[in-house]
């Protein structure tokens, strides 16, 4: 390439640079931030590749190069594991977020302000309850013995059914209870969002005669569509978090065929057993793993015209 | 522009304001070499729900004139899993705290780390302690490559729990006590289908148990001991010499996993047993949903603890029976083996020259003074001694501060610290009272020599033989469960296919490391 | 929210101030229909396991009958022991004033350290835009774990300090990125504009954007505080003394009690039964956010976004 074109670019680099000067200022606290906060801790994460020793620390304990990570994906259950991961995390995704952003446009369009507003205050309030609460209103309503649904079943004739200990029922009350939880706490930025659409736009429609359907498909989904792109992205990136803090609460050993997660894996085998290093690689094998969905659906994204993440 | 800057300078001072306090240390203070030692302890609370001792609690002033010790208190976090989070983060940080309550599986990984420092060298410098607490079991049961890495200090009593049945249903229904795990299953079958407690309601059942684990009573756990000790296959291993080895190898614990099937499978035990935690199972109880079960005698019979039973059902009493004996006659409640709490040192601490300071501590706790004050509290504000010398909680000027009343938990948080078992304190704990509705007299104390008295199988030290690997005691436990489900069907053939697969798993060199460790040891009987 | 555009009295519609006449069609019928029962029944969802919850924590200790007779038990036959237990909990206040200076602490520090930092990723001209983003990205997805934060807070001499449960938590990149992409929503001429005017960035950020954007601070901030008030993890990992406990260790103490106590025969509470004591619990530490939010809703308000660009 020619030289003087390149030149050119450079300094026409610079002069942007130079432009936003005031910017950059703005950006040093939060990047001291960032580096100190969140950049250390991946330094540290090399204890990954190494037999970590307390007494050696971060940088004296010896490599032992991907080690942990062949431990992970050739332990008896890795299959399984992820097969789990994944079947929460997608479920989750497929379910609760779209209830959100239902919830949400239901709520912005709904006529009756009593019941508007009884709902609105109401959906967000299960996000309080902590998992260890959330297990106990579980159990008052699916124990086989006594559970207020059981209840509910005997009174038909039916047979009780053990929600909680059964295999084939866990993972769906997994998935209903995060949604029901968690729904009414999610939709709360889509409301934010959908109150900053202007409302010109719903006007200039209903002139030319759009019905509630039409104005919603039309109107109200595109225009939080950036939002709802932002959150299924951000959440592909951590799609093998799978609720660490729901499973461990609900889950017993008859149904941990269906309920290990790679978390609990973790858990039992890296913390409580000193295996550190063991843990970290997996938070980074989850990070990898997240990076690539991000990657790849960023691009698509772009492809379809959306507001992408990077 | 002025308006923002203003803004600006409010939210930094702001900031600043609340910077103060959320970079301040703690409430006591590091001091340095000059003054008085500062000795960290970790413990674990006595009464988690209630609060820790006030930093005007007398017992740190004393420690401080009279041992020359600056003692900061932590208190652990009251679910085991969380100290064992919080006790190896710090542990990997190396910022072991001096002197700290673990569990013994945390210790095994701890050790290797050159974390803790050894304590052989402290038993003679707390002479008082060390023969009321530290026996020859005690100095073994934290010995790694022989040296001594813990203070076991006694934990609760052995033999203190026992297969009780509610007498009233028996006599309602006019079965006799069962002594047989066919009566047994008979009977069971009458509390669930024959509406013992006849209120008219089909809301009862035989047996109620949860699933309590821990490494020396595998799946499914301490409650259901009295049922696979029928079948000679209680606890995790069999410690005898002639039969060394885990149990689950044993062909009798397939008819034990037969018997626990029929019992799920029939509907006799109360179905919430997979979901109930122990609150739960507790409340159970106290719900009368079910009427046979294995509980801790204070559990059933401290006067806070019966009472919601006793309000229910004014009519209604257990009793405790013997362990039912199976198919060959044998009869266990379960294994029992001495239950300690164990301190560690840090290395860290050792190496600062903490470790004679430390013993000087707890020396001082087995001493008269430390014994009371952190038994019960101050005399005359928390207890009063009876006739006997007894602490109890009569006579007060201030009966909320009794140290049996919710004012009088948190001077009390250290005591097991300073309990051994001794007369003295299973006396005050286990008073006799006379119920409040039914006006019956109950003692836990009497409960519990009437527990001790039951078959009981020796397994000393089985806690102590090596655990397995995550991936396999989930195998393990899994299996069984999804036996008992009936996930997996319970045939011969099944069992043994699965058996296999345990052993190529690591579960035949689990146990082979296992009995060679308890030959090695002399644990077997 | 939504004022007048639809449906007045008379079934006609007022659209901006003309008064012009639109009759709803069928098509308006069954959506309004529809999205009432939708929230109905979603009320009767969520409302069912919370009220068994709230009548759960007033559940007198001699209580006998099942969870779903619990659920009728009449008002008058509610016992506040469980209330009243943990209120007289020595540690309650303590542990609320430490919650509280967290909760300060912690928006306060998160909000000071995400707004400049969303903001500036929202500028498109910005050079080094992409690989900005994906510094801030690459952390949020390769999550190295606990031991790896935790050996960081101990060298920074944040251990046993209040500042260590919210500091390693006071930018949270997925509440960076949405507000970036309220940002973003803002009509770039508002910002040309300012910076025409001669102001610096600073300046436009605090002229400019801040005002527009009260909402979305507002539930960021709401998020920020929410995940702070109810931090338990982090709190049990780096607090020792027992005077810095918060709120949540508390009451997980109170919740995962049973699983340790040896010492059964005294009981910390009295006369309530431990599962009214736990439900009671979990209310009073969600209070403060539930007392919170109806004010943040205020700034919900329908477009306050836009009002100052035309066209």
């Amino acid at each position: 390439m020619p030289i003087a074109i390149v030149k050119k670019r450079d300094r026409q680099v610079i002069r942007e640079i130079k432009r936003h000067k005031s910017v950059y200022l703005l950006l040093i606290v939060p990047l001291v931030y960032y580096v100190i906060f969140k950049y250390v801790p991946i330094f540290n994460g090399q204890i990954a590749f190494k037999d970590y020793m307390a007494l050696d620390g971060v940088l004296g304990s010896k490599w032992i190069g991907l080690t942990h990570f062949k431990t992970f994906i050739s332990s008896y259950y890795f299959g399984e594991l992820l097969r789990n991961t994944l079947m929460y995390s997608v479920g989750k995704l497929l379910f609760s977020l779209p209830l959100a952003i239902i919830l949400a446009i239901t709520i912005y369009e709904c006529n009756r302000p009593h019941l508007r507003k009884i709902v609105q205050t109401l959906s967000y309030l299960p996000h309080f309850l902590s998992w260890v609460i959330m297990y106990g209103i579980l159990l008052a309503l699916l124990a086989p013995g006594d559970g207020v649904l059981n209840d509910i079943i005997k009174l038909f004739g039916g047979k009780p059914i053990d929600f909680l200990t059964n295999t084939n029922a866990f993972p769906w009350i997994v998935i209903f209870s995060d949604a029901w939880k968690e729904m009414g706490w999610s939709a709360i930025i889509f409301i934010a969002a959908l109150m900053g659409i202007d409302p010109s736009l719903f006007e200039a429609a209903l002139v030319e005669g759009a019905n509630s359907w039409q104005r919603v498909r039309y109107i109200t989904l595109p225009s939080i569509r950036p939002v709802i792109l932002i959150v299924v992205l951000l959440r592909l990136g951590t799609i093998l978090d799978a609720g660490f803090n729901q499973i461990f609460m609900l889950y017993s050993t008859p149904v941990l065929s269906v309920a290990d997660i790679i978390d609990t894996w973790v858990y039992r085998q890296g913390l409580l057993e000193f295996q550190f290093g063991l843990a970290t690689a997996v938070g980074l094998f989850k990070g990898v793993i997240g990076m690539f969905l991000i990657l790849g659906s960023n691009k698509l994204v772009k492809r379809f015209g959306g507001n992408s993440l990077f | 522009m002025k308006k923002h800057f203003s803004v600006l300078i409010a939210l930094v001072a702001l900031l600043a304001f609340v910077a103060a306090p959320v970079f301040a240390q703690g409430a006591t203070e590091a001091t340095k070499a000059a003054g008085p030692t500062t000795i960290e302890l970790w413990y674990g609370a006595a009464i988690t729900e209630a609060g820790p001792p006030p930093s005007d609690w007398v017992g740190f002033q004393i420690i401080k004139d009279k041992l020359n010790i600056d003692l900061k208190l932590t208190a652990l976090p009251s679910n085991e899993s969380d100290q064992d989070v919080k006790i190896q983060a710090a542990a990997a940080a190396n910022n072991l705290p001096d002197l700290f309550m673990v569990r013994r599986d945390v210790l095994t990984r701890l050790v290797p780390q050159g974390l803790i420092a050894p304590v052989d060298g402290l038993y003679e410098k707390m002479p008082v302690r060390t023969a009321t607490h530290y026996d020859a079991v005690s100095k073994n049961h934290a010995k790694f490559n022989g040296k001594t890495y813990g203070l076991a200090d006694p934990g609760s009593i052995i033999k203190n729990e026992g297969l009780l049945i509610r007498k009233d249903w028996l006599e309602n229904l006019g079965l006799s006590v069962p002594t047989t795990t066919d009566e047994l299953l008979n009977v069971m079958r009458a509390f669930t289908e024959n509406d013992p407690d006849g209120n008219g309601k089909n809301d009862t059942w035989g047996y109620g148990s949860f699933q309590e684990i821990n490494n020396y009573e595998a799946w499914p756990g301490r409650r259901l001991e009295p049922i696979f000790g029928a079948f000679g296959v209680e606890g995790t291993w069999n410690m005898t010499a002639a039969n060394a080895g885990l149990s689950i190898l044993k062909p009798e614990f397939y008819n034990a996993m037969v018997y626990l099937k029929k019992m799920v499978d029939e509907g006799v035990m109360d179905p919430n047993w997979l979901a109930y935690k122990k609150d739960d199972f507790r409340a159970a109880w106290k719900q009368g949903r079910f009427g046979i079960m294995r509980e801790q005698n204070a559990a059933f019979a401290a006067q806070s603890n019966y009472a919601p039973f006793d309000k229910n059902f004014p009519e209604g009493e257990w009793m405790i029976i013997d362990p039912p004996k199976g198919p060959t006659g044998k009869a266990s409640v379960g294994p029992y083996t001495a239950n300690f709490r164990l301190y560690a040192i840090s290395a860290k601490a050792a190496k600062e020259g903490k470790s004679e300071k430390i013993a000087e501590l707890l020396e001082w706790m087995a001493s008269d003074e430390g014994y009371y004050l952190l038994g019960w509290g101050v005399e005359g504000v928390n207890y009063t001694k009876d006739a006997n010398g007894i602490p109890v909680a009569k006579n007060l000027p201030n009966a909320d501060l009794a140290f049996s009343a919710p004012g009088g938990q948190t001077v009390t948080q250290l005591r097991n610290m300073v309990f051994y078992n001794g007369d003295i304190e299973l006396y005050a704990r286990y008073p006799k009272y006379i119920t409040e509705t039914s006006k019956k007299e109950m003692s836990a104390l009497v409960v519990l020599r009437d527990m001790q008295t039951r078959t009981w199988t020796p397994a000393i030290g089985s806690d102590t033989l090596p655990i397995p690997n995550a991936d396999l005691k989930r195998f393990y436990e899994q299996g069984l469960s999804e036996f008992i489900t009936g996930k997996r069907t319970l045939t011969s053939e099944n069992w043994t296919k699965w058996l296999d697969e345990f052993k190529k798993l690591g579960g035949q060199d689990w146990n082979d490391k296992g009995v060679a460790f308890a030959k090695e040891n002399n644990l077997l009987n | 929210m939504k004022k007048s555009l639809f449906k007045n009295k008379s079934g006609y519609r007022k659209v901006g101030t003309a008064s012009v006449s639109i009759k709803p069609t069928a098509a308006d019928h069954s959506f309004n229909v529809l999205v009432d029962v939708f929230l109905a029944v979603l009320l009767v969802i969520i409302a069912i396991p919370l009220w068994s919850t709230i009548t759960l924590s007033f559940r007198p200790n001699d209580y006998i009958g099942n969870n779903l007779q619990g659920m009728f038990l009449a008002p008058w036959n509610w016992s506040t022991s469980a209330y009243k237990a943990l209120l007289g909990n020595q540690g309650f206040i303590l542990s609320f004033k430490n919650s509280f200076l967290i909760l300060i602490g912690g928006v306060a520090s998160a909000l000071f350290l995400t707004i400049p930092l969303a903001y500036v990723l929202s500028i498109p001209s910005l050079p080094g835009r992409k690989y900005l983003n994906m510094l801030i990205i690459i952390p949020y997805v390769f999550n190295v774990g606990m031991i790896p934060s935790y050996l960081l807070v101990t060298n920074l001499g944040l251990i046993d300090k209040l500042a260590a449960v919210f500091l390693p938590g006071a930018i949270s990149t997925y509440n960076c990125l949405i507000m970036r992409s309220f940002f973003e929503g803002i009509p770039n001429e508002l910002k040309e504009s300012a910076r025409i005017d001669g102001a610096t960035e600073i300046q436009v950020l605090m002229r400019v954007i801040l005002p527009l954007s009260k909402a979305i601070i507002m539930t960021i901030g709401l998020f920020y505080g929410v995940s702070f008030w109810n931090d338990f993890f982090h709190a049990m990992l780096y607090l020792n003394s027992n005077s810095l406990q918060p709120l949540p260790i508390l009451l997980r103490n109170i919740l995962m009690a049973s699983g340790m106590n040896e010492y059964v025969e005294v009981n910390a509470f009295g006369d309530a039964p431990i599962a009214a004591i736990k439900a009671a619990s979990v209310f009073m530490s969600a209070i403060p956010m539930v007392i919170a939010y109806p004010f943040i809703q205020k700034y919900f308000t329908k477009g306050t976004l836009l009002g100052s660009v035309k066209g």
